[in-house]
Order: C-alpha cells, then sequence, then structure tokens
C-alpha cells in the first residue's frame, strides 16, 4: 500500500475513537458533578434529592464515586 | 406588513442620517478594503492585471464586508435603551419589522456599491460596461445579503459575543450569493451579458427565497431576541 | 420539577427515556412515563441496548478494516486506494443522516404538537456529531484525492458545498451556545438548524450551475468509484455503511446523554443556590 490509505484510515478512524473517547471523559465529569455538587445539601421546594445507591448499585456504577468506565466507552479503541 | 415595513425604514433610515455611521465608518471602511486589495494583488497596470481580472469578485468581497458592518449596526440601534422591547411591544407585523429593516440596510449597501463600484472602476482600471446588467445584479444581491444579514442579525443579538458570531453565520449563507454576483458581473464587464443573465436568475431565485424564509422566522426570532 | 425519575444518571436517547422535568407535560412521551414507573429497569435496559450497539459498531468497523486493508483485491483501476472507498462514502452518508435528523428533529421542535425540548437536544446532538463526520468526509476525501486527481483539493460542486456544509454547521453550534432560556435557545437553534439545512440543496445547485456553466469536470466524480465494485468490495462496503450507522447512533446517544446531563447540572446547580440563598436569609432572621 501507499500511505495514503494508512492515512486515511489511521486519521479517519482515529478521530471518532478520540472523539469518542472525549464523549466518555466529559460524560463522567458531568456524571461527578452532578452526583457530588449537591450531596448532603438541605434541600427545599420540589427537588426531593433521593440519589441514594440502589440495591444494584454494585452492578451500575456510582457517579458519587466516581464512576468507572462504561463497558461501551471503554471500548472504543 | 407594508405600512409596518415603511415606518421601520424610515425609522433606522433617520437614524443613520441624523448618526451618519454607515456614511462615516462602512463606506471608509469598504474602501480600505478595496485599497488592500490592491495592495495585496499588485499594481494594476492595464487590461490584463491581476487586479483588473479579479474585479468582480474583489467587489464583491468589500461588499460582503461592508454588509456586515450594516447589519451589525442596524441591529446595534435595537440593542441601545431596551429598544427591542419596544419594538416587540409596538405591535408592529414582525415580517414588516423584517423587511423594513432589510429595506434600510439595502438602501444603505446600494448607495455603497455605487461608490465601490466607482472605486474599483477607478483604481482596479475597469470600464464598467452592461451597466443595466450590473444594476440589475447589485438589486437582486442586496436583496439576498440583506435578507440573510437580517435573519442572522436578529438571531445572533441575544448572544454576548454577536460581533465574532455574526460573521461566521453570515458568510457561509451568502457564499453562494458570491458567486453567482460575482459571475453576472464578470460577464457583464467581458461584454458578454447573455452569460450573466442566467446568473442574475440565480440571484433572484436566493432573494426571493432568503427573503421567504425571513418573513416566516423572523416573527418567532423577534419575540425571544 | 421532579428530577429523581432517574437517580443515578442512567437516562438515554436509545430508549427514549430521558428526564422529564423540563419537557412539556402531555406531549406523549410514554417513554418518559415508563421511565417513571419502572425507574431503574427501563433505565437499565436502554443502557444494555446502548452498549450493544456500541459493540456491534465497533466489531462492525474492526471487520470493516480487515476486509479493507487486508482481504479484498486491490482494484484494477484505482489499485489500493480503492480501499479508501470503503470507509469514506460511508462517513459522507453518516453526515447526511446526522444532518437529516437535525432537520426534522428541529422541525418536531418547532411543530407545537411535538415540542419537547429532547428534540432540541437530538438536534445538538446529531449536528455535532455530523460536524465531526463533515470534517471526516473532507479529510479523507482529500486523502483519497491527493493521489488519484493529483490534488489536494479541487472546486467541484461536491466538494465545495461540503466544505460549505463545515462551516453552516460550525455556526449552527455556535448558535447553540448562545445563552439564554432552554425554551428561547431551543426555538432559536431550530430555526438555524432549519436555515442551515434549506441552504445546502440550494448551494449544491448553484455550485452545479457554476461548475456546469463555465468548465467541463476534467476529474472522474468521487462516486464512479462504486461502478466498479463486485463481489467482497461491495460486501465490504455495506458492512461499513452498516457499522458506520451503528457508531452514529452510539455517539448521538452519548452525545444526548452529555446534554441531560448538563441540563442536570444547570437545574441543579440552581436548586443549590437556591438553597444556599434561603440558608443565608434564614441565618440572617436568627
Amino acid at each position: 500500500m501507499n500511505g495514503y490509505v494508512e492515512a486515511g484510515y489511521v486519521v479517519g478512524l482515529g478521530t471518532l475513537a478520540a472523539y469518542a473517547a472525549s464523549l466518555a471523559v466529559r460524560e463522567r465529569a458531568a456524571r461527578r458533578r452532578v452526583g457530588a455538587g449537591p450531596a448532603g445539601t438541605p434541600f427545599v421546594a420540589g427537588t426531593s434529592h433521593a440519589r441514594v445507591p440502589g440495591p444494584d448499585g454494585a452492578a451500575g456504577p456510582e457517579p458519587v464515586t466516581g464512576a468507572p468506565p462504561d463497558p461501551a466507552s471503554g471500548d472504543r479503541r | 406588513m407594508w405600512r409596518d415595513a415603511l415606518l421601520v425604514a424610515g425609522k433606522d433610515l433617520r437614524i443613520e442620517a441624523r448618526s451618519k455611521v454607515a456614511l462615516g465608518q462602512v463606506v471608509p471602511f469598504a474602501l480600505v478594503v478595496v485599497l488592500l486589495f490592491g495592495l495585496a494583488l499588485g499594481p494594476a497596470v492595464g487590461r490584463g492585471s491581476v487586479l483588473s481580472q479579479a474585479a468582480p469578485g474583489l467587489f464583491w468581497v468589500a461588499v460582503l464586508l461592508a454588509a456586515v458592518l450594516a447589519v451589525q449596526r442596524s441591529f446595534a440601534i435595537e440593542a441601545l435603551d431596551g429598544a427591542s422591547d419596544g419594538l416587540r411591544l409596538s405591535g408592529l407585523d414582525p415580517a414588516g419589522i423584517f423587511v423594513g429593516k432589510a429595506a434600510a440596510v439595502a438602501g444603505q449597501l446600494l448607495a455603497l456599491e455605487v461608490v465601490l463600484a466607482g472605486a474599483v472602476a477607478l483604481l482596479y482600471d475597469r470600464h464598467l460596461a452592461g451597466g443595466l446588467l450590473l444594476a440589475a445584479s447589485c438589486v437582486a444581491a442586496t436583496a439576498g445579503l440583506v435578507a440573510v444579514g437580517t435573519i442572522y442579525g436578529v438571531v445572533s443579538s441575544g448572544a454576548r459575543q454577536r460581533e465574532t458570531l455574526l460573521p461566521l453565520l453570515f458568510f457561509p449563507m451568502v457564499a453562494p450569493i458570491l458567486l453567482a454576483a460575482t459571475k453576472s458581473w464578470d460577464a457583464a464587464l467581458a461584454g458578454t451579458p447573455g452569460r450573466g443573465i442566467a446568473w442574475l436568475d440565480v440571484l433572484a431565485v436566493f432573494a426571493v427565497a432568503y427573503l421567504a424564509m425571513g418573513t416566516v422566522a423572523f416573527g418567532p426570532l423577534l419575540e425571544d431576541a | 420539577m421532579s428530577l429523581t425519575t432517574t437517580p443515578t444518571t442512567r437516562a438515554t436517547a436509545a430508549a427514549g427515556a430521558g428526564r422529564t422535568g423540563a419537557d412539556r407535560p402531555g406531549n406523549g412521551a410514554p417513554g418518559a412515563r415508563a421511565a417513571k414507573v419502572e425507574g431503574r429497569r427501563g433505565r437499565r435496559r436502554s443502557d444494555v441496548a446502548l452498549t450493544a450497539v456500541g459493540v456491534c459498531a465497533l466489531v462492525g468497523v474492526l471487520v470493516t478494516v480487515w476486509l479493507g486493508l487486508w482481504v479484498t483485491p486491490p482494484d484494477r483501476f484505482m489499485g489500493n486506494l480503492v480501499r479508501l472507498l470503503y470507509i469514506h462514502p460511508s462517513i459522507a452518508w453518516v453526515m447526511y443522516i446526522c444532518y437529516g435528523v437535525a432537520f426534522l428533529s428541529s422541525l418536531a421542535y418547532l411543530w407545537p404538537r411535538t415540542r419537547s425540548l429532547r428534540f432540541d437536544k437530538l438536534a445538538g446532538a446529531s449536528s455535532e456529531v455530523g460536524v465531526v463526520f463533515t470534517g471526516l468526509t473532507l479529510v479523507t476525501g482529500s486523502i483519497w484525492g491527493r493521489p488519484t486527481w493529483g490534488t489536494w483539493w479541487t472546486w467541484d460542486p461536491l466538494l465545495t458545498t461540503t466544505a460549505l456544509l463545515f462551516v453552516l454547521y460550525l455556526g449552527y453550534l455556535a448558535v447553540r451556545r448562545i445563552p439564554g432560556e432552554p425554551e428561547v435557545c431551543a426555538k432559536r437553534s431550530a430555526i438555524a438548524a432549519i436555515v442551515a439545512f434549506v441552504d445546502v440543496p440550494i448551494c449544491y445547485f448553484s455550485v452545479l450551475w457554476w461548475k456546469s456553466l463555465h468548465q467541463p469536470p476534467s476529474i472522474a466524480d468521487p462516486v464512479t468509484g462504486k461502478t466498479y465494485i463486485h463481489g467482497s468490495m461491495a460486501w465490504t462496503l455495506l458492512l461499513s455503511f452498516v457499522s458506520f450507522t451503528l457508531v452514529y447512533v452510539w455517539l448521538v446517544a452519548r452525545r444526548y446523554r452529555l446534554f441531560v446531563l448538563a441540563e442536570r447540572e444547570g437545574d441543579e446547580g440552581l436548586a443549590l443556590a437556591l438553597a444556599e440563598r434561603r440558608a443565608e436569609s434564614r441565618e440572617a432572621q436568627a
């Protein structure tokens, strides 16, 4: 092959992988902020703040404790 | 709608007559652009020079750059002293406001184009042939330009970074207008106006399409601006 | 406002089980209501679905790469360069899906009976992914064009309008970032998306006329590459289309989630600020 083909594949798939990774990183950061932000704050009016780990909390990642990578985000190259 | 448009256009033009921003800043700016092109593309010597060849395109690029400023000015006057609230509460037809504001900018741009055409003919050494086609494409292209400008002017007027946002939105939308207007002027100046007629049609289509889009979209946009 | 229907923030676009707080009530959102009732179970199901899509997309892309780079034979005319055509057309195809979805969901937002901020988020997610894919379309096309046409760029109608698409939607994304009330922003963005989308066909024709009025096309159309394709090449291309479409679904769903999270963050930030101010006033009174 002649370099162009490899370059095309690397750029194309690499960019997609980078974008997917950036989405995963941003999502995790957002989850941490949403989870950690108002925790422990007394809440009034309308926001019943029931963010407690469910019975299956071990299986599903809990945002407060820094979520482990989603399987779908982890194996995106 | 037309009466409202006249009212709004009259108001904008009166403000311009008193403040003379377009005359004092936008027109000189466009002339500076024309001069800069001259510096960038070398001195014009005779018919075949780059400048004289590229004169139609350069003319329209200068118009586009000035159009952004004119649109920004047109919405800057609404931003002062809660004027936009006044406009919204005035009970005028939004389509009328759109047409009025676009018409006021169009009037200023057309005057600017006359000045610029003179400057281009003089500085780039290009004889202005085919005056009718030139004028017709000016009118059609300007109508399209101000329609797009007014739509995006109101879209970006809510943004704090509106000075940088408007050009980003405006230029891609008017790229086809630039293309068609340049081709039309090219044909007219080359003495083959027959080839330019098709481009004039394209310009007219754009003007109608963008104006129609604006009259429909302006109401909801103005409500929230 | 109920922020707690999806407490562990696992709402996804895939199942349409977004949060219900800011969405208008009574707009026919069975997914949202089901999420309220079923709660965690629906969320987990959508999670599994999204993961499945992600895995399928990944496997599909990897198999496409394997087929494209190693299994398929080189083309009779283009040689190995034909291998680029296993990814370039599918990326361009996804680009059109992106903008199509953004356009349709913007229309759905503006249509009063289907007005819901979910459509706004979908339009935003889809067009952001679209901008990525448009950039990739341009880059991979350019990489293919350099050895094939001998130039990185040519003012072909297709290329020119694709470049315009790129900047048009960059502008749209900039419009989305204008601050304001969610409903106001959504309406403004929806109009901007529709205007941008409508401009694309017009642009295409104008640029097409620009070419056809003046010089005849001196270069092969990129699409003609397809006419040489047979057998394993066709299957590879088909797989490529499918897997890149799956990649699109996965990316949009992830981006959509991010919008949901950002929205919740904004709401909770407000709630937090309110709670703090109230506490302050209580202290001041005491």
